[in-house]
Formats: C-alpha cells, structure tokens, sequence
C-alpha cells in the first residue's frame, strides 16, 4: 500500500505523459464536410448498405444470443468505436476512412480494407480520382507476385496420435501461374499457441482464450508437415472459381491479415474461419451459416461440395503410407533388405550386386530411402548417420535409372472421405438384460466407431464424442439415462515391420453400474489403456490393452473405486458390408470399492447404406459373483 | 542458364548476409517458430517470408545459409525461388532425382524453366550426374544448384 501511494505521483506522471502526445497531435480526421463523401455517406444510406448480406460478410457479422455482432474479435479490424456490433456505424465509419489523407506510414484505411473497398466502390459508384489515395497499390503488388491462378481446398486428414488433429483440418492452396502445385500458396486458419498439448490446451481452446490467425506458407511447408512428419494422407479437391472470385478472395485473406478472432474448438475452428473466405469470394454463397455449433472439416468439405464448388478430387499419400505400399510390393526377403539397408546392416552396394531382377533391387533401394527419411523425420536417427545412409542409397539407386517406377508405384486412392458417412448418428433399437427387455435410444454428434462403415475414415479409429445412450424399461414404463460417452476414442493401430505403433485408448463418461442391491446408479468412469495390435495378414486386427480404471460415483460404498487389467479384441471386416469386433476385458479394482469386472462380447455392424447400418451386440458381464448376460440391436443413421 | 542459377546465387548471398546484419530487426526469421506461431508481420513480407526464408529447416541436409531478406529485384523472383525451393526440399529433391521422376523433380524442371519436351531429358541427365550433384554428406542447397549448373552446362 505504501509503494502504492509512494508511486502514485509517479503514475499520474507516466499518465499525463501517455496523455500528451495525443492530445497535442490528434488522429487527422477526415473533413466531415467533403461534399463527396456526404454524397457517398448519403447514397448508401439511402440503399441500406450497411444490411447488405456482403457487407456482413466481410465483416463477419453473425448474429448470436445477444443480437449482432462480428465474430472477429481484434479491435483492429473495426473503423468505428462500436464496429463490432453496429454494422451501419462501421459501413459509415469506413466510407469516412478512405478520405483520410495518406498516411506517413503504414497503409491507408482503403488499402487495409480492400475488399470493403472494392465493394463499395461497386456499389456506390465511387470516382477513385475524387479521393485522396488512388486505389491500393501493395494489393496490386502483391497480386503481381502471387498471380493466382486457381484455389484448391485440401484436407489432410486426422492424425490419431495427436488428440488435436483427430477431426482433420482444412486449408486453402492458392496456385499460381507456376505450374507446380508445390509452389502454390497454402492458406491456413490457426490458433496461435506454444502450449503444448495438455489440459491447459483443451480449456483454452474450448473457452475461445486462444487467437486464430490466417497465415499463409509455400505449400511444399505443409505438405511436409503433414504428410511426412505427420502420417496423414491429404486430399486436394479442387475449386471452380472464376478469375474474379479469386481476386475478391485474395482481397479478403489481405484484409485479415494480422487480423484475430477468438479460436473455438468445436465452432469457430479452423474450417469455419475458412470458409468466410469462400464465402467473400463469392457472394451469396452464405457458407459460414450453414454450419452448427460443432463444426468437424469433413462436414464444412460437403457443405462446399453441395454448394457445387467442387466435383473431383485428388489423393496425396502420406509418407508412411508410401512406406506400406511399396513394402507390399516385395516379398519378405526384399523388405528385410529394404530395413537391413535402413537400419544399416547391409551396404547398398550389396542390393546392386546381387542376382535379384532390377526392377526389385529398384524397388528395395526406394524403400530403403523413404524409412530412412521417414526416421530421421521421426528423430529415430541422427542426422550424421542418416545423412550418410540416405545419400549413399540415392547414389546407388541412381544408377538404375527406370524413370517409370513413379508410376509403377502409383498408389490407389481409398475411398474419399466426403463420401464416408456423415458425422451425427441417431440410432433406435432394443434388447435384453437377461430377462427384462428395454427399448434404446442414441444420439450421437460426432463422428465414427469400430464397427461404423469404414470408408473414408481411419482404419482402426473410434472417436466418439457426446453419445447420450437412453432406455426405456417398458417393464417399469419409465426412461432413463443409460450412458454418456464423454469421450470414447480408440486407436488400434498395427505394428508391423517397418512402423512400431503403440495403441490406445481414452474412455470418460457416465454409465449405470449395478450395485449389491440390484439397483443401479450412475457412475463416473475415466478409463484409459494402452497396447498393442498387429494386423495379422487375416482380413482384420488383433489387439491387446493394458487398462486402468475408475469409477467414481455416491452409490459405490467408499465412492469411488479404482483397479488395472487388460483387454484383448479382434476387430475385422469380413466381407466389405460387415464388420465384427469380439473382445474380452478383465479389471481388478484393488483400490476404493473392491471388486472384478469381466466383460466378453461381440459386436457386429451390415451396412446397409453410406449412412445406415444395423448393429448387433451380446455382452457377458461379471461382477461380484454374478454373470448377466445383454444383448441389443439397433438400427442406425448418420445424418 | 548457367548465368541465370549463377545470378540467384549471387542474390541468395548477398540477400544472406544482409539477413544476417539485419537479424535484430527481422521478424521473419528462419525456422518454423516465427512465421508458423506467429504471424505479426504483413501479408506482404508474410508471403515473402513463406517464399524465401527456409521454412521448414529439418528436412535438409544442414543448409546453413538459407535465410532471404525480402527486399529484392523483381526480375530475381524465380531465382530466388529456385533457392528456396531447393534449400527446403534438399531430401525430397534428392529422391526424386535419384529415381529421375517425381513432384519435387518436376517442380525444379519449371523454376528452371525448362520447356516439357526437354525434361525427359533433363531428368535423365540429373539422375546420371547424381553422384556429382548431391557430392557429399554435407553438401549445401547453395552446392547442390552449383553442380546442377555444371552438370547442365557440361553440354
């Protein structure tokens, strides 16, 4: 208190002194009193621009609970005091912008704002000589530079071991008149942070604390984040825009530069944010309001592809993906060779030279050369090491020529994720407790299980979020809550030769446990594992978990109740339209509550459509001395 | 050409060594950490940036000297881009020249601005001269256009 006091005098100094300079040098302000910008102010006036759909476009106007407002969120980007929320003040307030005089440094208001600009001087039929600057020149600059030519949106898809990314992302390409799509421009919406991934990181990205800025990168960058360092496989689906929509675009993404909005997870998210550019490329388009309060990439992807941006589409393997397919090219011997080389223990010198046909050699010295990147990328090897072993095998390989191998090794596109099933799922149905019969609803937003028709999604993935299971207990003519899956996710991803993946699994959630008294209650249940699944050559994985578990909840004796143990399951697809998961589970709870849970069951899903599908389940549970056994089937639809 | 890859070279080094004396004041540096998290410059040096600095530094074979000042001649624009896209993609390159096909090939065949007929050719001709073209472990991206150079002006 007395430092306080102490410092006051010294503060109301520092105060005057920041009070100063402005108040001896105000902004310049525009002369109210330009006849033309009266003209200009009048005119739009008169034709309510400020309502126009594009100018809230440009703006980001949405309107929300409390009425309209910009969901951008960077004072910066508003013109008038109250711009956030007053779309006619900010329409008036920018009209007044473009006749400030220039300034010392920096850009003009009409330069800042160009798309704005641009629009108005449409509209309003503005003589760009009466002003006091004439058009934006850096834009045209910059235009010159880039010369785009096209834009493709592409979709590296989710990467699972990266909680963050499980969803996918979604990016604009903006390609020039080089006629290399490595050099095209990726334009990327992001969150910026250094949190690393914690549950710092999940609070802040669902409360919005984060600011989401566009960047923009060589697309090579991109590409080799994702798709080699980060094993996901990308599509690229090209957009039909004409030279005009991309201008008004490229306006657009120049407006916001150095422009934040407040990043939210599930809505205002890379893919939304996106869309705000296609959306001031063409106007009407409306993209950004076609979405929910969950917005996932692959659904914003066929938002865009109903809008008839888009027809075809083209797949980018990553580099892992790479790895398996040209391993599936050779037998057992060349791919130990292919590692052998990687890993060291046989000089490519050793390929070349013995009695093998070229066209394997080739093939295994390929090989060789992408594990290497791939596990220095990885950081498995050291630099000097893997600088020295992935030269040496190029030199060596680039003795063979064959310059058609590229596209022998031409990799086969699985099937496109937009045409996967879609991403909420409602499914009715009913079944057994032993004797008692209940009748079963669930909802679920987001977004794929085990069992789901696979296509267009990861194989082995289950992320599950949200899923509210209810039933109905005709018996007792009462419904209840049954379930809430949280989060349920589940990567089973095979080890093989050449890839040493750990599987895993996070469950949270509530469910209804039965207790001694035959009743049951509703339990808090975190239970996460991890393990190991190997694809056995069988259309199918098998797997095996280390698990732990805990339950919380009133109804346990003690209130809660923790154990370990293990799981083991086979998930496979035995003709493409079915698809089973049999697995077994055993946790000890040593701690809290005591008891053993077993849990044995067999799941099994016929597709009967891209978005339909009916599910059957029979579970054996175990616990405290007691086996029941359940059993359901469901009819389910993605929607 | 040989002028040409020559002429970029010259830039890079010049542009290099101004970057160095002007380190303090840049805030495009080299590296993923600037231009990725932080994006605070202009969208103007931002392109320049994403174009010239080496963005992505852990693909290469240790390029020491890959980082651009934006200011620039404008007739050096592909030149430049000819370094930066080398000195980012040195592994990738190096692949697809090793097979004598592929994306990153084709990509350096247009930077060099060789017609389509001609690449079949220049292709073969980079894939025959790999061993003088990626020459040692620590060959830099400023090396690997230098023997691009020989190896096509060697007739």
């Amino acid at each position: 208190m007395v430092l306080l006091i102490r410092a006051l005098p010294l503060l109301f100094l520092l105060f005057l002194l920041s009070a100063l300079p402005a108040a001896a040098e105000p902004p310049p302000e525009a002369s109210p009193d330009n006849p033309y910008l009266a003209e200009l102010l009048e005119n739009a006036r008169r034709a309510e621009l400020h309502d126009a759909p594009y100018w809230h476009t440009l703006l980001h106007y949405k309107r929300g609970l409390f009425g309209l407002r910009s969901l951008v969120d960077d004072p910066d980007f508003f013109l008038a005091p109250d711009g956030k929320h007053d779309p006619r003040a900010e329409l008036e307030a920018t009209l007044r912008a473009f006749f400030l005089p220039p300034p010392e440094e920096g850009k003009h208001p009409l330069c800042r704002f160009v798309a704005r600009y641009h629009w108005l001087k449409e509209r309003l039929s503005i003589d760009e000589s009466r002003l006091p600057v004439p058009g934006c020149e850096p834009f045209e600059r910059l235009m010159e530079e880039i010369r785009p030519e096209s834009v493709t949106l592409v979709f590296p898809t989710s990467h699972m071991n990266s909680p963050a990314s499980m969803y996918g992302h979604t990016l604009l390409a903006v390609e020039t008149s080089y006629k290399s799509d490595l050099l095209s421009y990726a334009v990327n919406y992001s969150a910026i942070t250094n949190e690393t991934f914690g549950p710092f990181y999940i609070v802040k990205g669902l409360f919005g604390m984060y600011e989401g800025y566009f960047s923009i990168l060589p697309y090579y960058a991109k590409l080799q984040e994702y798709g080699d360092v980060n094993d996901r496989d990308i599509w690229e689906y090209p957009l039909d825009l004409s030279g005009a929509e991309i201008r008004r675009l490229m306006m657009h993404i120049y407006e916001l530069e150095d422009i934040y909005s407040d990043y939210y997870f599930f809505n205002e998210n890379c893919s939304y944010d996106l869309l705000f550019l296609l959306d001031a490329a063409r106007p009407g388009l409306d993209l950004t309001d076609r979405t929910g309060w969950w917005v996932i990439p692959i659904d914003t992807i066929r938002e865009i592809e109903r809008a008839g941006l888009f027809r075809s589409a083209a797949y980018r393997p990553s580099k892992s993906t790479k790895i398996k397919y040209l391993a599936s090219l050779l037998s057992r011997e060349d791919r130990r060779e292919a590692r052998a080389i990687a890993g060291g223990g046989r000089n490519p010198e050793e390929v070349r030279d013995s009695a093998i046909p070229d066209e394997e050699k080739i093939t295994i010295l390929d090989l060789a050369g992408e594990i290497l990147q791939y596990r220095y990328m990885g950081k498995e090897i050291p630099k000097e090491i893997y600088q020295k072993r992935f030269l040496n095998t190029l030199r060596v390989r680039s003795v063979f020529g064959d310059a058609e191998a590229e596209e022998r090794y031409a990799i086969p596109a699985p099937p496109r994720p937009d045409d996967g099933h879609r991403s909420n799922r409602l499914a009715l149905g009913g079944g057994a407790v032993e004797e008692r019969t209940f009748w079963e609803v669930r909802l679920r937003p987001a977004y794929h299980d085990l069992l789901d028709n696979e296509d267009g999604y990861k194989k082995g993935s289950q992320i599950i979020f949200g899923e509210a299971v209810v039933r109905y207990d005709p018996a007792g003519e009462k419904a209840r809550l049954h379930a809430l899956d949280l989060i349920d996710i589940v990567s089973i991803a095979p080890r093989d030769e050449f890839f040493k993946h750990t599987s895993w699994k996070i469950r949270t959630g509530f469910f209804r446990r039965t207790m001694e008294n035959g009743r049951d209650y509703v339990v808090y249940d975190l239970n996460p594992g991890f393990g190991r699944a190997y694809d056995g050559g069988f259309p199918g994985i098998v797997y095996g978990m280390i698990e732990t578990d805990l339950h919380v909840g009133g109804a346990l004796e003690r209130s809660w109740s923790a154990g370990a143990g293990a799981s083991i399951g086979f998930v496979g697809s035995l003709t493409g339209r079915w698809k089973a998961h049999l697995y077994g589970r055993d946790i000890v709870y040593g701690l809290g509550d005591e008891d053993n849970r077993f849990e044995a069951g067999l799941g099994q899903n016929l597709v009967l459509g891209a978005n339909s599908g009916l599910a059957g389940e029979v579970t054996v549970i175990g616990e405290r001395d007691e086996t029941r056994v359940e059993w359901s089937v469901l009819l389910k639809q993605f929607f | 050409m040989k002028r040409i890859i020559a002429l970029g070279i010259a830039a890079c080094c010049v542009a290099a060594f101004a970057a160095t004396a002007d380190a303090a004041r840049s805030n495009t540096g080299c590296g993923i950490g600037t231009i990725i998290f932080e994006g605070k410059d202009g969208l103007l040096s931002q392109i320049c940036a994403a174009t010239f600095n080496g963005s992505f530094g852990n693909q290469t074979f240790g390029i020491t000297s890959g980082t651009l000042e934006c200011e620039k001649a404008p007739t050096f624009v592909s030149q430049e881009k000819l370094n930066h896209f080398v000195g980012d993609n040195m592994d990738n390159l190096a692949m697809d020249m090793s097979k004598g096909s592929g994306e990153y090939l084709t990509t350096l065949a247009v930077l060099l601005d060789v017609p389509v007929e001609e690449r079949p050719a220049l292709y073969a001709k980079l894939q025959a001269n790999f061993s003088n073209i990626y020459s040692s472990e620590d060959v830099t991206h400023i090396d690997v256009l230098n023997n691009i150079e020989m190896v096509l002006s060697a007739g």
